[in-house]
């Protein structure tokens, strides 16, 4: 069982190379984005540094502390934000392909059960792909740090005491990887109906999945005049993502007082997990993640091809 | 003499199409049963049953499994290629084979390694499939079917698309490479000439029921094919031929258990090829 999943998530690994070029494209840039900005520093073409060479220059330990912390949760999200389009892509693609190519039948001829194909499906979607994207991350972050110390020893300052001790590099990885191990579980009822599409669909997966959400909370609400669906997905995406920005926003509130949110300061410790493994609204989307995979795994064993 | 495959009353509907209609047969071990029909007459529906790709109704045992409900099971001892467009274009020839070795129990890596050093495809380890000529595809899908101890191995229409050079060898691999008395197997093919020197049995299927399910020995008893010409001719149309055709001036007919003694009186006697007798047939269950 389990070496079959193994087995099943390395075959996955295989077919979608984007997997590992995604996030590592993304950290490419923005590592060569940093290296420019510390490039145009060294040579004053440039006054102001925005990144982790600005941080360096500010005094108190504590908010210089916060402002490496934030500055490097930067490359975090726009990564995040890449996994998430490319999760959408790759569980519409998973059971789809397979069966435009007609190479189903290949993988159906070997003794691995369907629910096995499909949860391994699941698992690379939910867990693998936020796993490679997490490395890619710590990548990037290390590599702006690196070259930042490059910057600052030319400039005859000390890295160590300037950047690597106040950056809570400890802290902020355990709380980056529990984050997006949280937003995994969080949005998996959206990669169960994906699946489920995947598995299904005779053509464009993409317009299958996607015109039900936006079509769905709309007829709720001009038939019934409810907005049941409606309050489901916008507690799911809108809602958090406002919040995230709200907090963002005030940690980096950066005045005269220097407005410094807990977050950034120590991320692991701010980090409310209790909390929300506590909402109803996760295990009432973890349910309906269940639901729509077992529908997948159903679909694809059910369904004849001929 | 075991049966691996026991069917009894199998039928398959889709929607008010009976595709499958009420079949049953056996196939034992050690033999090799040819299932010809032509294009829609059920038979991959039927194999799809066998196989355990799709649920139908009646008693259909494989292995001593229900093929539907213990797919798993049963593809620890069933090999089947379904036509060579289904290995996935994209995984290399090595991740191939990596999967296959890790996901089959009873697959024999240094088999699949010894047979594939016989091959053009020895040297295309790193390949895609999407790389690699169609017959190298069907080379590379033989060598690792026979590479798994399987005590089953179904084929459908195997050697589709390949030259007939590729496909007298796929035959001959077969049964060089992989058959054996404690293996059976079951095939699909249009190139009925092709493999009805190996076949140990025959099944005909038509619209859904078949309509004859013999061993190659009893064919040569039960049939018989006369050429002859002229006056005899009317004679032995008298006798009732299941089948005619006319080559070169001559009138060949197919009969059905009858007089050999007198039908060699009016001409010469032929076992009938499998094609032939197909024909005849299948006209005869349309007339």
């Amino acid at each position: 069982m389990i070496a079959n999943q193994i087995a099943l998530i390395r075959r996955e690994l295989w077919e979608h190379r984007s997997i590992f070029v995604t996030p590592l494209a993304i950290g490419l840039i923005l590592s060569l984005g940093v290296l420019m900005g510390e490039g145009m520093l060294a040579t004053d073409t440039a006054e102001v540094n925005i990144g982790i060479a600005a941080a360096s220059n500010i005094g108190d330990e504590s908010h210089r502390s916060a402002m490496i912390n934030g500055l490097l949760s930067v490359p975090s999200v726009i990564i995040l934000i890449g996994m998430s389009i490319l999760v959408i892509f790759y569980s519409l693609d998973s059971l789809y392909a397979e069966r435009k190519d007609k190479s189903i039948l290949f993988w159906r001829s070997l003794p691995v059960t369907d629910a096995e194909t499909v949860i391994s499906k699941a698992l690379t979607g939910a867990l693998v792909i936020p796993l490679v994207s997490f490395a890619a991350i710590i990548a990037t972050q290390l590599i702006s740090m690196i070259l930042t110390s490059i910057w600052i020893m030319v400039e005859g300052g000390n890295a160590i005491h300037l950047i690597w001790a106040p950056a809570s590099l400890a802290s902020l990885w355990a709380a980056t990887l529990a984050s997006m191990l949280m937003l995994s579980l969080w949005f998996s009822p959206f990669l169960g109906w994906f699946l489920f599409v995947s598995a299904f669909a005779k053509r464009m997966p993409l317009l299958l999945a996607v015109l039900p959400i936006i079509m769905l909370p709309m007829l709720e609400n001009w038939i019934f005049g409810s907005r049941v669906f409606f309050d489901a997905f916008f507690v799911r995406t809108v809602a958090p993502i406002r919040e995230a920005l709200e907090s963002a926003k005030a940690s980096f509130q950066i005045s005269e007082n220097m407005r410094v949110s807990s977050f950034i300061a120590d991320p692991w410790q701010a980090l409310d997990i209790g909390g929300f493994f506590a909402k109803p609204d996760l295990w009432a989307g973890l349910l309906v993640s269940a639901i729509l995979i077992t529908a997948a795994i159903y679909v694809r064993r059910y369904r004849d091809e001929s | 003499m075991t049966s691996l495959v026991e069917a009894h009353g199998v039928s398959k509907h889709f929607g008010r199409v009976r595709a499958v209609d009420n079949v049953s047969f056996e196939i034992e071990q050690g033999r090799i049963m040819g299932l010809i029909g032509p294009n829609g007459s059920g038979k991959t529906t039927l194999l799809k049953a066998v196989l355990g790709l799709t649920d139908c109704d009646g008693e259909l045992s494989v292995l001593g499994l229900d093929p539907f409900r213990q797919r798993k099971e049963l593809m620890q001892n069933i090999c089947f290629i379904a036509d060579v467009a289904v290995l996935p274009r994209w995984v290399r020839v090595s991740q191939l084979l990596d999967f296959v070795e890790s996901t089959h129990p009873n697959f024999s890596r240094d088999k699949a390694e010894t047979l594939l050093a016989k091959t053009n495809v020895n040297a295309r380890r790193d390949s895609r499939i999407r790389e690699l000529s169609k017959g190298m595809v069907t080379q590379l899908h033989l060598s690792i079917i026979a590479a798994v101890d399987a005590r089953l191995l179904i084929l459908d229409e195997p050697t589709l698309g390949l030259d007939i050079i590729f496909r007298k060898e796929f035959y001959a691999n077969l049964l060089s490479d992989y058959f054996d008395e404690e293996r059976t197997i079951l095939v699909t093919t249009h190139q009925v000439d092709e493999i009805e020197n190996i076949l140990t049995d025959i099944m005909f299927i038509n619209d859904g029921r078949i309509i004859l399910d013999t061993t190659m020995e009893s064919l040569a008893d039960s049939y018989v094919e006369l050429m002859t010409s002229g006056e005899r001719a009317d004679t032995a149309r008298n006798m009732g031929p299941i089948a005619e055709r006319d080559i070169f001036g001559k009138s060949i007919m197919l009969f059905e258990r009858s007089d050999r003694d007198r039908l060699g009186e009016l001409g010469e006697l032929h076992t009938p090829s499998v094609a032939d007798l197909f024909v005849a047939k299948i006209k005869g269950a349309a007339a």
